[in-house]
């Protein structure tokens, strides 16, 4: 239990998806510009990065490594992700219109979050049981949407204030990052 | 060799997968259909002039509730003859352009003192996301004009002496982009031919007596309802607003003279705002 815990913390403060590691960038700034589609988005990925995790644990254990073609899961988790993506935003229209309303175009766009691919090379790279790659995933996705609210936060207060001209928009945006980036060092020596 | 067959087999297996899903997922409700049609006929600019969220939203509403367009229409779709009739015969209701015209209202006729300096954003929205304002009355207009920026005809002007927008109803064309504006949600539309309206907003909130916050605010007296000779004037005891009736309104205009406050104004038609 404790590992697990430890694991979440992980993945979702101490080696942050976006502010430590780098990972779905493009999301972070395009969709952070208010908060409830960033909340939007961020649910999406966690739901994606957790089925993802599941699904790719099975075809790595239960088919790359018997058939020992280990080097060929990159290309094969993309397209599991692809077609996953496509099966959940089919699922979600046919059954809750309101969701997928409110998920609209993050949906589909999360096929080529790098975030996504991440979690799950990251867990076949860590050699987790499947329980710790749903946690893990679970953690990613949490402490992903977490930083994608914070930053909507910010950022609808920054477009009200008096910001210098040339800094407006973008430029401060990345400045509000680096110094959140900075924040997030501070979980650095809690797992 | 193996690479290969893997790679090929959970692709097949993958697409396969996708079509068997779309075959047993239940299939997408009529409803979806009908709103993604009602949808593609509305603007698509998503203003947020009819309080939902987007057009999508609002495409839902009709679909649920087929009145929606009538109590609360879609001032760009008005204007647009041909696309409304299509939804007109998709919803199965006719509308009435001309009975449907509305007008911005802003509910704040001013007259709220400063309690404090404020010197930061001079837009209403960053006001008062930080304080309730630097008014008195916490609900009244802010006078900083984030709703005459958004105005397409520069029909609302600030009146500089109480601090206040007033609408030009001459100008006015009732497309609401000005509503969702106001932070202090004071601005609202109503039927062109409102002839006596309320300009005061926190009337509706009772432990806050008119009196002590501002010179105009409404304080409950019931005067205009007492003065009206046509019955033309109730009480909405939950709200604890007047509540006009415009048909009944000769606009004798004797509430206005009973107005205690000044919180009552005409707005009559051909002169655009007449305050007592």
């Amino acid at each position: 239990m404790n590992e697990l815990i430890s694991i979440f913390i992980g993945m979702a403060l101490v080696n942050n998806f976006v502010l430590s590691r780098f990972l779905g960038l493009c999301p972070f700034f395009g969709v952070s510009k208010k908060l409830d589609n960033a909340l939007s988005m961020g649910i999406a990925v966690t739901l994606v990065m957790f089925l993802a995790s599941v699904v790719t644990w099975f075809i790595y254990h239960h088919i790359l490594v018997p058939f020992n073609v280990e080097y060929m899961k990159i290309i094969i988790y993309i397209v599991v992700i692809a077609s996953l993506v496509q099966i959940v935003e089919m699922a979600i229209k046919r059954t809750n219109v309101t969701l997928y309303n409110a998920l609209g175009i993050y949906l589909p766009l999360i096929t080529t979050n790098c975030a996504v691919l991440g979690i799950t090379l990251i867990n076949t790279q860590e050699d987790f049981s499947l329980i710790q790659s749903m946690v893990s995933a679970l953690g990613g996705g949490i402490g992903f949407l977490f930083v994608l609210v914070i930053m909507s936060g910010i950022r609808e207060r920054l477009e009200l204030s008096d910001v210098p001209k040339s800094m407006k928009g973008l430029p401060i945006a990345f400045i509000t990052a680096m110094l959140l980036s900075l924040t997030f060092f501070g979980f650095g020596g809690m797992v | 060799m193996t690479t290969i067959l893997i790679l090929t087999g959970i692709g097949c297996l993958l697409g396969a997968l996708i079509i068997l899903a779309g075959k047993v997922l239940p299939p997408e409700s009529r409803d979806l259909k009908r709103v993604e049609r009602i949808a593609e006929l509305l603007p698509g600019m998503n203003c947020g002039a009819c309080s939902y969220s987007g057009c999508f939203a609002y495409a839902q509403a009709l679909v649920k509730n087929p009145k929606t367009l009538l109590d609360n229409p879609c001032m760009v779709l008005l204007q647009d003859t041909e696309k409304l009739k299509l939804v007109e015969a998709s919803l199965g209701l006719t509308v009435n352009v001309t009975m449907m015209e509305r007008k911005a209202c802003i509910h704040c006729g001013g007259g709220s003192e400063d309690i404090c300096q404020w010197a930061g954003t001079d837009t209403c929205k960053g006001v008062a996301q930080r304080h309730k304002g630097y008014k008195r009355c916490p609900f009244g207009c802010l006078g900083l004009g984030d709703c005459i920026m958004a105005c397409p005809q520069n029909a609302i002007y600030m009146n500089s002496e109480k601090g206040v927008a007033v609408v030009d109803w001459e100008k006015c064309n009732g497309c609401g982009l000005c509503v969702a504006e106001c932070p202090q949600k004071l601005i609202q539309l109503v039927p062109a031919n409102t002839k006596v309206a309320l300009l005061c907003t926190y009337a509706s909130i009772k432990n806050i007596p008119g009196r002590e916050k501002c010179d105009v605010g409404c304080t409950h007296c019931k005067k205009c309802v007492r003065a009206c000779e046509h019955d033309a004037i109730t009480w909405n005891s939950k709200r604890l607003t007047p509540i006009f009736d415009h048909n009944k309104c000769t606009l004798c205009l004797k509430c206005v003279e009973a107005c205690p406050q000044n919180t009552l104004i005409a707005c009559v038609k051909e002169k655009v705002l007449v305050t007592d």
